[in-house]
């Protein structure tokens, strides 16, 4: 019976098709803890930053840099949006990408110029989908972004909002709680603000110590700010990719289970037209014998 | 023995080195500053150079650094270091790289010019760290 082979065809492509979810659900593993530990390696950097930049708010009073206010309010706002180059990782492209479109929607309705620059093939094949235009499309951050990869990115945005040509910057992208919470974020890169540094650090060190500053006090924050805004990116970009290694795992994970159930319904189909069919030719036979009795 | 303090070199991607240390020499924007534990509270800008270590156990390790900051603060030193190069990587090849990169660079508008001057400066740092 035709419809037997059938069966038995689809159980096993699905077979197949669990074998490579399976692997894949492997390498998103050991990738995500690749990721993990990189993202958890950055920690101390950005961390000490924050401290910095608060020891020295703290030693020089009314300190003032052009990268804590907006240079040109009239100038559009940019939105970055970190999405992946890859896809099979569940709702992780999507969520990222209704907070962006949610955003951009605000900003259309409140008739604000703004422009979109996009990371991740992904997120520029929606934008380019919904024929919107974007400033930037760049997939040159891949998996395990590198510091010296989101350096220049940092720096060009640097320079743009310096040179008033956007009026703020925002970054979405799936921020990374736990293994087992991530959540679609927006947060404001530039202009820096001034309490956001403090919030990272938990309880700074409250020190009434004067520190000898070198070079002065106003120079070395045009030196560390930058540097802040670079990790704060770098960061981003790295926890995007553990939340997308994450977002992987589970993915796969929910697709070999279910391939699994399948072949189970499968068997048992399977098993009930053999059965049938047996049935089916033993009560020929009796038929025929009994006809021919 | 000689008193110690905490130095600990990070750069955005990892750790470098945490240890206790009898001495270092910092490669700090305008020069090297030596230092010793009881240092009084530092906060300065790095530029280019080699860092050099002596351990608590005497052991020593030079490491190159380029643009960060560091912090001094009750007997332990912190270095932030955007890029932190040891050992094999520290050599001519590297630095004539690196040369050739700073090179490249577009030096017409005051902020490129500076740029293109940081990155001379790393490279021929590295050349001197190279040829110790």
């Amino acid at each position: 019976m035709a419809n037997r082979r059938v069966l038995v065809k689809r159980r096993k492509s699905i077979g197949n098709i669990r074998k490579i979810t399976r692997t894949m659900q492997l390498i998103a593993t050991a990738r995500f803890q690749a990721a993990f530990n990189r993202a958890v390696a950055s920690r101390p950097f950005t961390e000490k930053l924050a401290e910095l930049v608060g020891d020295l708010a703290r030693g020089a009073e009314g300190l003032d840099h052009p990268l804590l206010t907006t240079q040109n309010p009239d100038a559009p706002a940019a939105l970055l949006v970190i999405t992946s180059s890859r896809g099979l990782c569940g709702g992780y492209n999507a969520n990222i990408l209704r907070v962006a479109q949610s955003r951009i929607e605000e900003w259309q309705a409140a008739t604000r110029a703004h422009e979109l620059r996009v990371f991740g093939k992904k997120g520029i094949a929606y934008f380019r989908f919904r024929k919107q235009a974007m400033a930037e499309q760049s997939t040159a951050v891949g998996e395990n972004p590198r510091f010296e990869q989101v350096q220049p990115i940092a720096n060009a945005l640097i320079e743009d909002f310096l040179a008033g040509r956007v009026s703020s910057v925002q970054v979405a992208y799936m921020r990374f709680f736990s293994a087992g919470r991530q959540r679609p974020e927006i947060v404001q890169l530039l202009p820096l603000e001034h309490a956001a540094p403090e919030a990272t650090t938990e309880e700074p060190p409250e020190r009434a110590v004067e520190f000898e500053i070198r070079p002065e006090p106003g120079r070395l924050l045009s030196a560390l700010l930058p540097t802040a805004v670079r990790t704060r990116l770098f960061q981003a970009f790295l926890d995007a990719n553990v939340s997308e290694q994450v977002a992987r795992m589970v993915a796969m994970k929910a697709a070999t289970e279910a391939s699994g159930e399948m072949i189970k319904k499968l068997t048992r189909d399977y098993n009930r037209a053999r059965q049938t069919h047996i049935t089916m030719e033993l009560l020929d036979i009796v038929g025929g014998a009994n006809a021919l009795a | 023995m000689a008193a110690t303090f905490r130095l600990s070199l990070v750069t955005p991607e990892r750790e470098v080195l945490g240890a206790d240390a009898r001495f270092v020499a910092l490669p700090a924007y305008d020069g090297e500053i030596g230092i010793l534990a009881q240092r009084a509270p530092l906060l300065t800008q790095l530029g280019a150079g080699l860092l050099r270590v002596e351990l608590a156990d005497g052991s020593k390790r030079q490491i190159f650094l380029s643009g960060g900051f560091a912090q001094m603060v009750e007997d332990r030193l912190t270095v932030l270091a955007e890029e932190a190069l040891e050992g094999e990587a520290i050599s001519r090849d590297a630095a004539r790289a690196g040369l050739a990169e700073a090179a490249a660079l577009p030096g017409v508008a005051p902020a490129e010019f500076e740029k293109k001057q940081q990155a001379y400066d790393r490279a021929r740092a590295l050349a001197r760290a190279a040829t110790r």
